[in-house]
């Protein structure tokens, strides 16, 4: 019956609407107004009303605006649903795209490209050409959008229109610099652009354009470090645009611009920390907790960064709790000696303060700092008088109570002497306890330890469990990915986007990608231009994107799926990658193709197997003196200038996933072979940091293929050996996989390391302790 | 890579759409019903603003009784999103009247569908300032008869304006009497330890502007924070004034602010854009004076009863007064009767937010007032599970106060037409979360 009625309703709907086509009654317009006023409140409703179609392109083709926008609402919304019908609209809306309003040029213009109806391209390609030569900046910008979207459907015509050469000559050309779109097909000379004209462009770009601009700004390499500096000091402003999108983009340029100054990439911290904070502060909560999201990844990289600011972090009652698990993260995080009491101390106020998933939050993390630092002796204590302070509120909360036996127990395992008492107190307390969880997991605990220490441990507090939250163990290689990946949801999952982007979605936008991908290649293929003045920079751009058109076809198909880098890249706009389509430069370096399988094992391989840029190939790679560490990074740190590198890699060294050498063998090997190599290197402060267990840079060597024989040593000396086994070469089966065997000395007082390499094959010894410098590097020691 | 949205959607709070709109084609249609079944429909609704759901993932926001939506299924960018939303929502606020709501959505979905158009396109945020989008706007706010709506203004002007050098003020205005009407609204946020002891307090403030101004004028405004005041001696090359100077930790300012000239010169100048705006905000966590001090005292006598006792000191100037001064105080869910004697003001037992609730309409300055009651509880099961005791919260407004003691020095006008304004001044400063723990 209700179906019945809606039936009636829509076809009085048509009824009337035929009425009114041809009418010019006063009121016609009105009348007409309510009744599309009406069929847009079904289609929001989700009733389909796409059996209106015929009547509604009639009565809005003689329309006014008002009118004209609801009707193109309606076009959009089933044209692509309803393919053959979209062939109806066509005509009208390509009358439309030659009105003498603007507005409607416009709009008609916009909603035709938005039809997204693939095998109607060919009807868009016209309107565009038309549009980007269009009297009105309105329109034109609006073209600008359509090559854009135009791309999304069908990436083929855009390029056999040339759009892109049109498009680079109306940048060039166009009087009004300002138009939205213009800008930022613009933004690519910026990019080449000296800095100073880099600022003063920034300021005619909308607060949302800027945001794109300076994403791209992200990815370009400055080609020494006074570009560097001159581009962060003409965007230091925009710290304290009232955007904060625009903030969270400058930060992003500032961090990946200086990821090869270890001493700058320290201080941009300290710059920006105030901006974010600020965020935090004024934002609602769930802008604070996308930037909480970017600060507690900082702080993983930087713990020290907050250390004596952690009370920003402490939580509001009012904060909403998704807000609060990240501050109670962070809190943990940032504790060092100094804050410790305190943090603890104010976590315990959690504990008992707010509601129960937080409260239990808490107390892990004051488990979790107590467990992290329990080398030192007096955090320790203070810990344990904290404990036995709140011992008579640890009864009063079930859900605290058993946390709080779990974290005496484990505390009893890392410091028995000192826990004895206070374990022995909580566990009477937790036998007599009148709740029957409570009682049977203190009862459980008393019979474990009954059984032996050992024994308990093993069950309790597993080692596999008691590292599975230390930040340190996700691996290095993941959380630098994520870094390159600031600003964006990666930050806010905690996981690159390979991790969380659909695949087959990835695929679809390959082509898009590729573009991005030589948005990124052609900064340091242009560093040439980089000294010409603005103007013939212009021209040089011109002439190169003539060539480039032909090359365009043959760079296919290089993307993986799984290489991130590349996505990122695309969202940086799809805007900005149409124009880059025109403006790529002549010399596209063609991508270094690893070999398939282990792209999937392990994204980030290819910079291990084609490190050296040409920059560092002019190093002596295993000089005895330490490598200049500018020359070091700028291959390796962003994983986008390697790809960049056009050089050959200049040898083919990949080690075995699973080398088989036992404690014995590795000793006779030491024993039997002379050192190869001798290697000192000085550590950058941010990997001395992560040193305090070796765990952690066992399990990144491992990620490489480098595996760890034994470790051992107190602060500030430890004494690794590494062993790794050279891939069987596929080319020459008879030849024998060597093994290279490593003793790596680090002293973090001095912040030097020192390695001794021996192997099979002297020969290889020079590769192998570039991969190994690599790796190092990568886990941010050097 | 700003948001390139696939779609935004406003539900309400049974998740009925609103609104949708899609962008790009890359989600399906039924996306809003995996968002309602998967989070809407669950517990998980308030605990994550980002979340995930197969290759898409939802960022979304409540406002009032609505949920914004926005869907995208690339690696987009979080803050910018929600940056977004906050931006539209005021706009849509600045099209409504002020209110945004499920009625207000209804009555002007026309609208909305409107400037979604044009505030977005592909997924990418365009220009979201008000003053600019009215001119492609046809359609008005529901407060007047739709059938009123003319553009009347010639949109080949609309079109030059959005692409003019100052993008966010209009040519060709006049006023008959040229006015400016500055606020500086200070929050402070507070938390204070049981013992008395700060353990944070920063204020968080900004400047709201309200322009009637003729042509394109200049604006220049001087404050005593400490660095404008520092540069201004160094150019002058005198002594810096005595007085107290403030430092800002941190500021942001409303894209009129000419930032080069912040950088060097250290003085905030901008061509305002017509009509309100919020010119800048910044943040203190130095020298603070927090305008309330509160000492309770509550002690819980064995189970049934409780007796609370609350001090509350103004410690502002004592020819200032403090307005709609309100002290809750949280008691246990199971209150059955409570009783009071206050000095000043009154005080009541709020059962819905399980909170005693004092308020005093006019605070003057350096004064004590002080509360007692006498709290019985019902003795019940529930009574076993201990009660967390929340903070004491407390809201006010103190007039012509400043928590940071920042002032204006002087705001200055220039126009070519040389006209004269009057300016107008006010201070207050507002409770954040001002919190206390018991």
């Amino acid at each position: 019956m209700n179906v019945d009625n809606r039936r009636g309703e829509l076809g009085e709907l048509k009824s009337q609407l035929r009425q009114l086509a041809g009418s010019r009654a006063p009121g016609a317009e009105d009348l007409k107004r309510e009744l599309f006023k009406k069929v847009t409140s079904y289609m929001t409703v989700g009733i389909d009303v796409s059996a209106l179609f015929s009547e509604m392109i009639m009565c809005a083709s003689n329309a006014d605006i008002v009118l004209k926008k609801m009707c193109y609402l309606y076009l959009g919304n089933y044209a692509a649903t309803n393919p053959e019908l979209a062939l109806l609209t066509i005509n009208f809306l390509q009358k439309d795209c030659q009105d003498e309003n603007p507005m409607i040029r416009g709009l008609a213009l916009r909603s035709l490209c938005s039809l997204r109806v693939p095998n109607l391209v060919e009807y868009f390609t016209g309107p565009i050409k038309q549009g980007l030569k269009d009297a009105n900046p309105y329109v034109r910008s609006v073209a600008a959008m359509g090559v854009l979207k135009l791309h999304h459907i069908s990436p083929a015509s855009v390029k056999d229109n040339e759009f892109q050469k049109t498009l680079k000559v109306l940048v060039i050309q166009d009087p009004d610099a300002q138009i939205l779109y213009m800008g930022r097909v613009r933004s690519r000379d910026r990019t080449l652009g000296t800095a100073s004209a880099t600022a003063k462009r920034m300021k005619e770009f909308s607060e949302w354009a800027q945001c794109l601009v300076l994403e791209l700004v992200s990815k370009y390499v400055p080609a020494h470090a006074n570009e560097t500096f001159d581009i962060m000091n003409v965007l230091e402003d925009r710290l304290v645009h009232a955007n904060s999108a625009v903030v969270l983009a400058t930060c992003k340029v500032f961090l990946h611009l200086t990821m090869s100054m270890a001493d700058v990439h320290q201080q941009v911290y300290e710059r920006i920390k105030s901006p974010l904070v600020t965020l935090i502060t004024t934002g609602t909560s769930e802008l604070a907790y996308a930037v909480l999201s970017h600060l507690h990844m900082l702080i993983l990289r930087s713990p020290t960064l907050f250390v004596s600011d952690y009370k920003f972090f402490y939580c509001r009652y009012s904060d909403p709790s998704y807000v609060k698990k990240l501050k109670l993260e962070i809190l943990t995080a940032i504790a060092n000696e100094s804050n410790t009491y305190e943090i603890v101390t104010e976590l315990s106020e959690y504990a008992t303060n707010v509601d129960v998933p937080i409260a239990r939050e808490s107390i892990r993390a004051v488990g979790r700092i107590a467990l992290r630092r329990y080398d030192i002796n007096g955090i320790v204590d203070r810990l344990l008088q904290f404990l036995e302070m709140d011992t008579d509120y640890v009864t009063a909360e079930t859900l605290v109570r058993l946390e709080m036996l779990t974290a005496c127990i484990k505390l009893f395992f890392k410091r028995p002497p000192q826990c004895q008492s206070m374990l022995g107190a909580a566990l009477k307390a937790g036998i007599h306890d009148s709740h029957q969880d409570v009682h049977d997991r203190a009862l459980l605990y008393y019979r474990l330890l009954q059984e032996g220490v050992g024994l308990a441990e093993k069950v309790i507090n597993p080692k596999k469990q008691a590292v599975a939250d230390f930040a340190e163990s996700q691996s290095s290689e993941i959380k630098d990915r994520i870094f390159d990946e600031f600003n964006t949801l990666a930050v806010v999952y905690q996981k690159p986007s390979y991790m969380f982007l659909n695949k087959e979605l990835v695929g679809n936008t390959e082509s898009e990608s590729l573009m991005g991908e030589r948005e990124l290649s052609s900064p340091s293929a242009h560093d040439g231009f980089l000294h010409q003045s603005e103007f013939s920079d212009n021209d040089m751009l011109l002439s190169a994107s003539e060539k480039e058109d032909t090359r365009l076809i043959s760079t296919g198909n290089g993307a993986d799926a799984y290489s991130a880098p590349e996505i990122s890249i695309l969202d940086v706009a799809p805007a900005v990658s149409s124009s880059l389509l025109l403006e790529a430069p002549a010399t596209v370096a063609s991508q270094p193709k690893p070999a398939g399988t282990h792209q999937r094992e392990m994204p980030l391989l290819p910079e291990f197997e084609t490190p050296v840029p040409s920059s560092r190939q002019a190093t002596p790679p295993l000089a005895s003196q330490a490598v200049p560490m500018d020359d070091l990074f700028s291959g390796l740190s962003v994983p986008d200038t390697a790809a960049a590198a056009p050089a050959p890699p200049p040898q083919q060294l990949v080690l075995a996933p699973r080398p088989s050498l036992d404690a014995k063998a590795f000793q006779q090997k030491w024993g039997q072979l002379s050192v190869a190599l001798t290697v000192e290197e000085k550590l950058a402060p941010t990997g001395i940091m992560k040193l305090a267990t070796p765990q952690p840079l066992n399990v990144h060597m491992i990620d490489r293929h480098i595996f760890c024989m034994a470790s051992g040593g107190k602060p500030p000396n430890f004494k690794y050996f590494f062993y790794a086994q050279s891939q069987p070469n596929f080319l020459d089966p008879s030849a024998q996989a060597g093994f290279f065997l490593v003793e790596l000395h680090v002293d973090t007082a001095r912040a030097m390391a020192s390695g001794k390499i021996k192997a099979d094959d002297v020969s290889l010894a020079p590769a192998f302790a570039e991969l190994f410098r690599v790796a190092l590097a990568r886990f941010g020691l050097l | 890579m700003p948001v390139a949205a696939s779609a935004i959607y406003f539900l309400n709070l049974r998740g009925d759409v609103l609104i949708n709109r899609m962008y790009r084609d890359d989600v399906g249609g039924n996306m809003v019903d995996a968002f309602r079944t998967h989070i809407m429909q669950t517990k998980d609704l308030g605990t994550c603003p980002v979340r995930q759901m197969g290759s898409c993932s939802f960022l979304y926001m409540r406002i009032s009784n609505v949920y914004i939506v926005i869907v995208v299924s690339s690696n987009a960018n979080a803050a910018c999103a929600f940056k977004f939303i906050v931006e539209a929502v005021a706009l849509f606020r600045s099209y409504f009247g002020g209110s945004f709501d499920e009625d207000s959505i209804r009555n002007n979905f026309v609208l909305i569908y409107e400037l979604l158009d044009e505030i977005m396109d592909f997924g990418y945020p365009q220009n979201l300032s008000p003053e600019i989008l009215k001119l492609y706007i046809t359609q008005v706010g529901v407060r007047s008869p739709f059938s009123q709506v003319k553009d009347a203004r010639p949109p080949a002007n609309a079109t030059l304006q959005v692409t003019g050098a100052v993008g966010w003020r209009r040519e060709g205005l006049v006023y008959k009497k040229n006015e400016v009407f500055l606020d500086i609204v200070e929050s402070v946020n507070l938390l204070m330890s049981q013992k008395g002891n700060v353990l944070r307090c920063d204020v968080t403030g900004k400047i709201l502007m309200k322009c009637f101004l003729s042509g394109m004028p200049e604006l220049k405004l001087g404050l005593n924070d400490k660095l404008g005041l520092e540069k201004e001696a160094q150019v002058r090359a005198r002594p810096p004034r005595s007085g107290k100077t403030i430092e800002l930790d941190d500021v942001t300012f409303h894209q009129c602010v000419n930032l080069g000239r912040f950088n060097t010169e250290k003085t905030v100048s901008f061509v305002p854009p017509d009509g309100e705006f919020e010119l800048m905000k910044y943040r203190i966590t130095e020298g603070i004076n927090f305008p309330f001090r509160v000492i309770p005292i509550i002690k819980e006598l064995g189970r049934t009863r409780m007796e609370v006792n609350i001090k509350v000191k103004s410690v502002f100037g004592a020819k200032m007064f403090a307005l709609g001064v309100v002290v809750k105080i949280p008691v246990p869910k199971h209150t059955a009767k409570t009783t009071f004697q206050v000095s000043s003001g009154r005080a009541k037992y709020n059962a819905s937010i399980d909170s005693l609730v004092w308020k005093i309409r006019r605070f003057p300055g350096q004064t004590e007032l002080s509360m007692s009651a006498e709290v019985e509880l019902i003795s019940s099961i529930a009574e076993k599970k201990t009660w967390s005791r929340p903070p004491i919260q407390m809201e006010f407004q103190v007039p012509m106060f400043t928590a940071s003691g920042l002032r204006v020095r002087f705001l200055k006008v220039w126009e070519k037409s040389g006209y004269s304004t009057v300016e107008w001044v006010r201070y207050i400063t507002r409770a954040g979360t001002y919190e206390v723990r018991c």
